[in-house]
């Protein structure tokens, strides 16, 4: 019954669990209203994909770390971006009282 | 043997977990507490880098995200006053349009793993501690190194940290941005 505990998790299993979390994410972008939200889906998104860098480079290159130090740069990109997205959004709270995505429309038009 | 089934025990839990806080983060009508959870998603993340022998990523995973980042989140949160705001329920149509988007991606992408055949992945070695290849690759400026990403990033870093400070700063006049 208890299989597929036995046989270690390839590279399908590894490409299943990020898929589903980056669709999670996908998700998340789509739906969220609150800026701050959407900024979370976004590191769901980057920490999935640095995900796959790391069990492609187990499972490719065994040995290499490559795709390890393709997802560090990506957690330092990720960092970079939260303080971009906070002191836009720090400032938008301020001049507009709000970080609802969907009443952001000063460029309409 | 026995450690075997426990580490093949762990990622399914650790997977099971994950994918749990996710739809939490995304789904949660309180931002703080999508911030909690977002912090325990990035753990489990942390755990499987660990499963697949990257333990320096780990521990940069846990101090830079959850230690840093995940508090910057709450930060903003609190920054921008959305604390007590309660988010409305997304409209029906975004939420079809998110539910055909991910859902949509996600059956595409199962597909087509399913299919593949993936003929470059090898039967994976445990590699001894990767730690010092780490370093000594991210700071080689041989054909193998990653110098200069490496002060790409630590440019970025400057930038954003400039454009913070002038972006969310105190401004003297009234009328503001």
């Amino acid at each position: 019954m208890l299989e597929f505990i036995e046989t270690p998790p390839g590279v399908f299993h590894w490409l299943v669990v990020s898929t589903i979390l980056f669709s999670i994410g996908i998700y998340g972008v789509l739906t969220r209203r609150n800026a701050v939200g959407i900024l979370m889906a976004v590191e769901l998104l980057l920490n999935s994909g640095a995900l796959n860098f790391v069990v492609f480079t187990k499972y490719v290159a065994p040995g290499a770390v490559d795709g390890q130090i393709m997802a560090i740069f990506i957690i330092a990109v990720a960092a970079a971006e939260v303080v971009a997205g906070m002191a836009i959004f720090v400032t938008l709270a301020k001049s507009r009282k709000t970080v609802d995505v969907t009443r952001m429309d000063m460029m309409k038009n | 043997m026995l450690s075997s089934v426990v580490t093949n025990l762990l990622f399914y839990v650790f997977a099971i977990l994950a994918v749990l806080f996710a739809l939490a983060v995304v789904c949660s009508r309180r931002i703080l507490r999508a911030a909690v959870y977002l912090m325990a998603v990035l753990g489990m993340s942390a755990g499987f880098y660990l499963l697949l022998g990257a333990e320096f990523l780990a521990g940069v995973q846990i101090l830079v995200y959850v230690g840093g980042i995940v508090v910057l989140l709450v930060f903003a949160i609190m920054l921008t006053a959305s604390t007590d705001m309660i988010e409305e329920k997304p409209s029906l149509f975004r939420k079809a349009a998110g539910l055909f988007a991910a859902g949509g991606f996600l059956a595409a992408s199962i597909a087509v793993f399913y299919l593949s055949q993936f003929p470059a992945v090898r039967q994976s070695v445990t590699a001894p501690s990767a730690t010092r290849e780490i370093g000594l690759h991210i700071l080689s400026y041989g054909p193998e190194g990653y110098v200069l990403p490496f002060e790409m990033i630590s440019l970025l870093l400057l930038g954003v940290a400039i454009g913070g400070i002038v972006l969310a700063r105190k401004r003297a006049r009234k009328e503001g941005v």
